[in-house]
């Protein structure tokens, strides 16, 4: 942290005026939502009624013992624990291939790093697509490759659902971790490895007892950029599976909208989004204050 | 670091891979764009369309359905001034202050933590009041709101790692605070700016849900148009494709430009010195 | 047109419309009349997006504009977001949508939720009952009304018609080697689900692929209504009318999952991911000799209008000409899906968004409306299916309207309850795991626990009665 010094130039005018501005917009928008769905989760509203009486902790009570909405949390987990580490080794992998001079190196990552600002729902749709089985050519190559027809339903056989979600996510992920981490490699004096390597240390060797450490703030920092995004992952997979076979790949998002806009199930979707609320800020919470301790 | 011609080549190839692995699903997209409906249903599918032809992208701008573009572009260059306007500004007061203390920056950045399908009908309701469902005004303030939390953030760490020595000589000078700001700081911290510019832009471009509920017809953005393709008893493909192809342009136009900022700026404010 | 013998009737008919001033006059013209006064303001109508929109963008909106001075906008919305955005704006109150286009499944849902006006008064005000009654019947009497209120006009003959390719069932050959392995006359079409199974397996093998049998929908949205046809079909109750129990997972369902998993067998494979545009497009290019689907394809696939540039996503029909209509094995299909039109009981416009529906729905104005070559508005009144303009429209086109009409004098309902789409999500979702492999009677119990669940959290009371309501009308169960 820096030190307060500025403090003895200022006035409290200026201090909390530069403030106000950006608190009030986010006031604006952010307030009035939780404050009305934390009452919401207290109520009973449905698709035909508005008993807006106190109902107590009912849908709390219900949600705890849904078996679906738990299913949905672990779906989360698992997309989020497979393709974090999968973007971020990725990511980092190819950041380590730029790092040296490299000719072309601007043009390539500016089109490396397409697939990050494609939106992700068309993202989801191309995918859509390439898996197509008999208009997408992954399952041509896949018959190239092996010299017979392939006919393998990526978004229908749970053998293959989630490696085609989690292929989609990662193609669309892993050059967000790689310009992040690009740039943070790009920052670490070469001086360092330098001398690591004149002291006899190999390069991986210098790279996991000299660079990590330096590197560590940009990978925590992007990797929780990614969890918050993993944890809310609603597009890919909506649009390839639609949340199935059965509720197999269901995440969390989409059993949120699914109670919210197809059942509405206003209360008890209340209910659930408060629960996510406080669950992801006490988790939120705990690892930005390691990041921080970090930096 | 000197580099064997063998070594550059093997990187080189292996940056081919990545680029194959990653523009693959691009190209595919833009193929579509341009074939017709017959290449586009033939099984197995065809690689290269045979002779290339517009009309899939005629057809949107005869029918208007770009001007969905052109709401994305106002929305989210106008949300993203605003928002990295009051963000640095806020950013700038918590770097240099200290202003609300930890506390306050976890206030901030929790806001970016919640997920908008959780908040998108309140959020409904109050526009419902405030009368911005469906214009581009009320999701202009939206996306403002959604990525204040990430400017400041951001822009936090990057203002924290300008030497405030640098303004202090010039207070003494005689600058004033604001000054000082605009003259020394925001020149310094270019890099960082830009890239978190880009990323704000990106995320206004590309948000599909508060968009999908919050407009009508008027505001309609482009990835909401790109749903009106895929319908019960029809799938525009050629649509979805061209149509989706013309909404990466501009950003992808946006990210070439900027891109040296992007790297920089990126490793300015997340590695301290 | 048989605009004078309607005239007739209505003149006879009601004391309500003897009252009007406009006496001689269609039930169009009356809603024109009346509109005009409402001239220089704007209707919103939801109609859902891409082709369906065609007609009130190119077509009826325009006219209705040149007629009356009513501008209509239009608010395009896909059809898996229609439900919840007409409901997220009733609960909101926002007044934003004027005229509605409503799934007939969902009427029971919105009425409850005070989302619909009733038409009633409206229907008498301006003398519609009686072109309201050449509605043809299955739709009339069915998705029309909730308990006796009119709260839609039908306005889309949807119904599930049976394709089959006339040169490869009627191929000398094939059906000699037919009668040699089955021992019966290869049947032309199909009638029941296992001559289906029996002519599909044998052209597949026969031909080696090319074409295969049949192909039809799988993807879980479309097979979902599939399904529900023929559960009905072969017996199948969805409750215990007493206890609301489920009975979906009755033998006769088991039955129906074991057959579909069977039929895959001999169609394209990855069948299980086709929906609307795989199945088509398949079968234009005379890849499948038997498919199922809503009436557009017999149009598209005998080339009507596929000229316009609204179709340049649909591929060249390889196969106009050798096209035979028919009922769906088993004689009931399904009338899967269909659109009502409807007023919001939000709209601050409302005798101009009803007159602008009762001029849309009218028996002039719509029997231009289901000929637009790029719409997808299907005929639904008795004249539809005898107009000799359509008729003439492409040289089968009069089996093909009477392959239409033979399905809405049968065709079945699709299933409407409070909170219809719970209890499809659940089927939907069961046949994602049928198509997954795993067992079809573990999967129907399932389907069945969760129905009984979801009727639970309804009140099985309510639920009770909004089933009685919907299983009353006349083509809920075949008869």
């Amino acid at each position: 942290m820096q030190p307060a010094s500025g403090q003895a130039f200022v006035g409290r005018g200026f201090k909390y005026g530069m403030v106000w501005p950006a608190v009030l917009v986010i006031l604006l928008i952010g307030l009035f939502p939780i404050v009305y769905t934390a009452i919401v989760s207290f109520q009973n509203i449905d698709m035909f009624g508005e008993d807006t009486s106190f109902q107590g902790g009912v849908h709390y009570a219900r949600l705890m013992g849904d078996a679906r909405f738990w299913q949905s949390v672990l779906h989360t987990m698992i997309f989020l624990v497979v393709a974090l580490p999968l973007e971020l080794v990725l990511g980092l992998l190819l950041a380590l291939l730029f790092l040296d001079r490299l000719p072309g190196k601007q043009i390539f990552v500016a089109l490396l790093i397409l697939p990050v600002v494609t939106s992700p729902i068309i993202a989801g749709s191309t995918w859509r697509l390439l898996f197509d089985n008999r208009y997408g050519p992954i399952n041509q190559i896949l018959s190239w490759l092996t010299g017979e027809p392939a006919t393998v339903l990526w978004t229908v056989n749970p053998v293959y659902v989630y490696p085609a979600i989690l292929l989609a996510e990662v193609w669309q992920w892993t050059p967000f971790m790689f310009l992040l981490l690009l740039a943070g490699l790009s920052n670490v004096d070469q001086s360092l490895n330098e001398a690591a390597e004149l002291d006899g240390a190999g390069f991986w060797k210098t790279f996991w007892y000299v660079t990590l450490p330096i590197i560590k703030p940009v990978i925590l920092i992007a990797c929780l950029i990614r969890a918050l995004d993993l944890f809310r992952l609603f597009d890919v997979v909506w649009a390839l599976t639609r949340g199935g076979p059965g509720t197999m790949t269901e995440t969390v998002s989409i059993y949120a909208y699914v109670l919210a806009f197809k059942q509405f199930e206003t209360s008890y979707a209340a209910a659930l989004a408060v629960v996510i609320i406080v669950l992801l800020s006490l988790v939120v919470m705990a690892a930005l204050r390691r990041v921080e301790f970090a930096r | 670091m000197r580099q064997s011609p063998r070594t550059l080549a093997l990187r080189y190839l292996l940056v081919a891979l990545a680029l194959v692995f990653f523009l693959f699903p691009i190209y595919w997209l833009v193929a579509i764009s341009l074939k017709t409906p017959d290449e586009i249903f033939a099984s197995p599918p065809i690689w290269v369309p045979g002779q290339i032809q517009f009309q899939n992208y005629a057809v949107l701008f005869k029918d208007g359905d770009v001007w969905t573009i052109w709401n994305s572009l106002v929305v989210a260059t106008l949300s993203t001034a605003v928002a990295m306007l009051l963000g640095t500004m806020c950013a700038y007061s918590m770097a240099r202050f200290r202003t609300g203390g930890d506390h306050f920056a976890m206030w901030v950045i929790s806001n970016r933590m919640i997920p908008p399908i959780v908040i998108v009908f309140p959020v409904f309701l109050l526009y419902v009041k405030l009368g911005w469902v469906d214009t581009r005004l009320g999701l202009i303030v939206l996306y403002t709101a959604f990525n204040l939390p990430y400017v400041i953030w951001m822009m936090r760490g990057y203002i924290q790692d300008v030497p405030i020595e640098l303004e202090e000589s010039a207070l003494v000078d005689g600058c004033s605070r604001l000054q000082t700001f605009r003259l020394i700081v925001l020149p310094v911290i270019r890099g960082g700016l830009f890239a978190t510019a880009v990323f704000t832009f990106v995320f206004a471009w590309n948000e599909f849900v508060f968009a999908l509920v919050l407009t009508r017809s008027n505001a309609t953005t482009f990835p909401v148009q790109v749903t009106h393709y895929f319908g019960g008893q029809s799938n525009f493909w050629a649509k979805i494709a061209a149509m989706s192809t013309l909404g990466t342009i501009p950003i992808f136009i946006a990210v070439a430009m900027l891109q040296k900022f992007l790297v920089r700026g990126v490793s300015m404010g997340a590695v301290k010195g | 047109m048989n605009c004078r013998t309607i005239l007739a009737t209505a003149v006879s008919a009601t004391a309500i419309l003897a009252s009007l001033p406009a006496l001689a006059q269609s039930a169009a013209e009356r809603a024109v009349e009346a509109a005009k006064q409402y001239a220089g303001t704007e209707i919103t109508i939801v109609w859902e997006a891409g082709l369906q929109a065609l007609d009130p963008l190119n077509f009826s909106g325009p006219k209705w504009k040149e007629l009356t001075g009513i501008d209509v906008k239009v608010i395009e919305v896909p059809t898996a977001e229609m439900f919840t955005k007409i409901l997220q704006e009733h609960r909101a109150g926002t007044g934003a949508y004027d005229a509605l286009n409503v799934i007939p499944s969902w009427m029971a849902d919105l009425a409850r939720a005070g989302a619909l006006e009733p038409l009633d008064p409206y229907v008498d005000k301006y003398g519609y009952r009686d072109e309201l009654q050449t509605i043809a019947p299955v739709y009339r009497d069915n998705q029309m009304l909730v308990g006796d209120t009119i709260y839609g006009f039908p306005d889309d003959g949807d119904v599930f018609v049976f394709y089959y390719r006339t040169d490869v069932l009627g191929d000398p050959e094939i059906q000699a080697a037919f009668k040699e392995a089955k021992g019966y006359d290869l049947p032309v079409p199909p009638t029941d689900w296992q001559q289906f199974y029996d002519v599909s397996c044998f052209i597949t093998e026969h031909t080696g692929g090319k074409p295969y049998g049949a192909g039809l929908f799988r993807d879980p949205p479309y097979a979902q209504q599939m399904f529900q046809e023929r559960f009905r079909v072969a017996g199948g109750k969805f409750f215990d009318p007493e206890t609301m129990q489920a009975t979906v997972n009755s033998e006769a369902g088991v039955g129906v999952f074991q057959s579909m998993l069977e039929e895959n067998k001999c169609m394209p494979p990855g069948v299980e991911t086709w929906g609307f545009v795989e199945n088509l497009a398949a079968f234009l290019q005379g890849d499948t000799a038997m498919t199922i689907s809503w009436p557009p394809y017999g149009r598209w696939a005998a080339g009507y209008g596929l000229d316009q540039e609204a179709f340049s996503w649909v591929p060249k029909s390889q196969i106009a000409g050798k096209v035979g209509y028919a009922l769906t094995p088993g004689g009931h299909p399904q009338l899967a899906s269909g659109f009502s039109l409807a007023v919001s009981s939000d709209s601050n416009n409302k005798e101009a968004a009803y007159l602008f529906i009762q001029w849309l729905n009218s028996e002039e104005v719509s029997i231009d409306r289901v000929q637009l070559p790029y719409a997808l508005r299907d005929p639904f009144r008795d004249s539809h299916f005898t107009s000799e303009e359509y008729k003439s429209r492409w040289p089968e086109a009069p089996q093909y309207l009477e392959a239409l009409q033979a399905g809405a004098v049968s065709g079945i309902l699709d299933l409407s309850l409070l909170q219809t789409d719970r209890y499809e999500e659940a089927l939907r979702q069961g046949i994602s795991r049928l198509w997954a492999g795993e067992d079809p009677q573990a999967i129907l119990d399932d389907v069945a626990a969760q129905w009984d669940a979801i009727t639970e959290r309804v009140g099985v009371d309510a639920q009770r009665e909004a089933y009685l309501d919907w299983s009353s009308k006349p083509n809920a169960y075949p008869n």
